[in-house]
């Protein structure tokens, strides 16, 4: 039972107002509660922070599967409902998410879209709370727990599709920028040993501060370097626009790709992102029958306040789905179950057939684009089914 | 070699403008104005706001000095003034309204990332290398505000008096000088600069709600070496940004982004009054 402090003060008309809406909050709550048998799902996520910008697109997401899921008769016949919690993009405010989702609302189970940092410091109190997790998020790389899966894209799976064109336009030569932190490093060593081995030559790579926002020192080694292509892996956001903006008034015109850059970002960047290369798992052009329902269901239910759907929302969108099906598989929302289930049980989504059968990772369809004058994104080629590659072997 | 040399110019330029607004505070109020970072955020919207009406990009900087004045005179009147007496709060304030700054920006625009038109596109052909043509811009922009400002301290009664109140505000206060409007039209000034300067660096950077964070911290370390001369601010503007992309480029960005407070801390220790004269 929560405690009610008492009122100090009269009750105004506006507090009277106030105090029936919450009311009316908990009963809304209680509903559940009496018929005790909903299925949670937990999401940490970004609200503030870093990934304040992304976070509200993957909580639609969430949304839409949770109100398409409901109006199908919820899963083994019980309603499902979210809790979402910030994480403020970082390891202290996840810590704090995970604890409370976990132990004070006994979720079924976590699904979300997270910084590596906020990731890594969750999986502890995951492991001790034993609920399944997927992570939905793209990401360095190799995070393994006997929990987690991942349906999103590691760089083993977005490098690829990016240095083999580049060396099919006859690049030899790379340069690498990123932001000093995990996901930047992570991404461009990976890069750095695949472009070695499909024979180029990297002739450069720096990392800049995350917070950097001044470039120029690394752009003159660019310059005198004068590469034939550049690949870069930033924060996202400020670090990303301002590398981009930087780049692009420095009048360097190799190649470039851009690891870190999504579909909107590059929108909203207009000119400066014209003719960069990135590569995901999603683009909102993808045309297929599933996507365009999807994005259809995403405009009815949001409307003017629709996030634009993008490859962090949309594996989020897939994960309840997968979840839905591996409970179902299951027979029951029972940890122990539910996990090897997760290994076996497809989703048909906007990104195609996904199944996270390889080492608690995905095969995902890969597409290659190219930013264009308007701030279109158009497909150059796609990837069918490309392997994430040694993420957990020692994972069963 | 040449490119490194029109690095560390443009480097200095953006720094000195940056820092100019933060500077003049410093020197009549005593106090460091951490709303600078607010105020330079502002005038990055104000760029955004012509930008959004489809106004010629040059009018930004203007803009922008309207925003971050308007601004400056509401923050000395509510915040600032009253806590004359208490420097040390003064300076808490101007960080409180930092945080409020940024939040009234991120409720009216949102978090997200916005872009401006930059008034100039491209680069320069200069002694053979091609360089950005904003940065290079920056840098007569930036002589013509240390020259403006010269000019307003040295050439005018105002200037007169802000200096005077710059050496002794008491006895400046004696001598029928109203150092409270003094103080007045500085933050003022100050923080149009902010803003002008938050417009100025949008070619190179994006508009987001924390877009001024990062420039204060050099700034303040800046103004601390420089005492409350423009020409000295000047003259650490062209050594620390030098330092820094000499850093940068030879060893690494990363040790770079820490160069002008390491130096400056050092400067400091070695030589308590850094590059002012007295």
């Amino acid at each position: 039972m929560p405690r009610i402090a008492p009122f100090r003060r009269p009750l105004s008309r506006r507090g009277l107002l106030a105090a029936g809406a919450l009311t009316a909050g908990l009963a809304v709550l209680g509903l559940p509660a009496l018929a005790a048998d909903a299925i949670t799902i937990g999401i940490p996520v970004g609200l503030s922070g870093a990934n304040s910008v992304v976070a509200p697109s993957v909580v639609q997401a969430a949304e839409l599967a949770v109100e398409e899921i409901n109006a199908k008769g919820g899963i083994l016949g019980r309603p499902v409902k979210l809790e979402v919690a910030d994480d403020a993009s970082g390891a202290a405010g996840a810590q704090k998410a995970f604890d409370s989702l976990i132990f004070q609302k006994k979720v079924d189970v976590l699904i979300s879209m997270e910084t590596s940092a906020a990731r890594n410091a969750g999986l502890p109190i995951v492991n001790r709370g034993k609920v399944p997790y997927i992570y939905t998020s793209f990401y360095e790389g190799r995070s393994c727990s006997p929990y987690m899966y991942v349906n999103a894209w590691v760089p083993d799976q977005q490098v690829a599709p990016i240095v083999d064109f580049f060396n099919g336009k006859g690049a030899k030569t790379y340069f690498l920028i990123g932001s000093d932190y995990a996901f930047g490093r992570g991404m461009l060593s990976f890069t750095k040993s695949y472009i070695e081995k499909t024979g180029g030559k990297v002739v450069g790579d720096e990392y800049a501060p995350m917070d950097a926002t001044d470039w120029t020192a690394i752009l003159s080694k660019v310059k005198a370097a004068n590469p034939d292509a550049i690949i870069t892996s930033t924060a996202g956001g400020a670090p990303n626009v301002t590398l981009t903006k930087q780049l692009r008034a420095a009048g360097i015109k190799a190649l470039y790709g851009n690891l870190a850059v999504d579909e909107g970002t590059a929108k909203s960047m207009g000119g400066d992102a014209e003719g960069i290369y990135i590569a995901g798992s999603y683009f909102t052009n993808i045309d297929s029958p599933a996507n365009k329902a999807f994005l259809a269901a995403m405009e009815k239910k949001f409307g003017a306040d629709l996030k634009t759907p993008n490859d962090l929302s949309v594996p989020e969108y897939e994960a309840v789905y997968a979840y839905k099906a591996a409970v179902e598989k299951a027979g029951t929302t029972a940890a122990d179950k539910v996990i090897p289930a997760l290994a076996e049980v497809s989703v048909e989504g906007p990104r195609g057939t996904i199944i996270m059968n390889k080492q608690r990772h995905a095969p995902l369809t890969m597409y290659l684009g190219q930013v264009q004058a308007d701030g279109s994104v158009k497909t150059i080629s796609s990837f069918k089914n490309v392997d994430p590659g040694e993420q957990c072997p020692k994972l069963k | 070699m040449i490119a490194q040399g029109l690095d560390i110019v443009t480097t200095a330029a953006i720094l000195y403008a940056v820092a100019t607004g933060l500077l003049l505070v410093f020197g009549v109020m005593k106090i460091i104005n951490f709303a600078h970072g607010g105020l330079m955020t502002l005038g990055g919207y104000a760029a955004l706001v012509t930008t959004q009406m489809g106004l010629n990009p040059w009018l930004a900087i203007p803009a922008a000095a309207l925003f971050g004045g308007v601004a400056g005179m509401a923050i000395e009147r509510f915040a600032v003034r009253p806590l004359y007496g208490r420097p040390l709060d003064a300076i808490l304030a101007t960080w409180g309204l930092s945080i409020i700054l940024g939040q009234l920006i991120t409720i009216g625009f949102g978090r997200g990332v916005q872009f401006t038109r930059s008034p100039l596109e491209g680069t320069l052909d200069l002694l053979g290398e091609s360089y950005s043509a904003w940065r290079l811009a920056l840098v007569p922009i930036a002589v013509v505000l240390g020259l403006g400002l010269t000019a307003l301290l040295q050439g005018t009664r105002l200037g007169l008096e802000t200096r005077a109140v710059i050496m002794n505000e008491d006895l400046a206060r004696g001598l029928g000088i109203n150092s409270g409007l003094v103080r007045f039209l500085t933050f003022t000034l100050g923080s149009a600069l902010a803003a002008v300067a938050g417009a100025l660096i949008t070619p190179l950077s994006s508009v987001d709600p924390n877009m001024g964070v990062p420039w204060l911290v050099n700034a303040f370390m800046l103004v601390l070496v420089s005492g409350a001369s423009l020409f000295s601010l000047a003259l650490s503007c062209l050594v620390l940004g030098g330092a820094q992309v000499l850093v940068s480029t030879y060893l690494s960005p990363v040790l770079g982004g820490l160069t002008i407070a390491v130096l400056a801390a050092v400067l400091l220790r070695i030589r308590p009054q850094g590059f002012a004269r007295d």
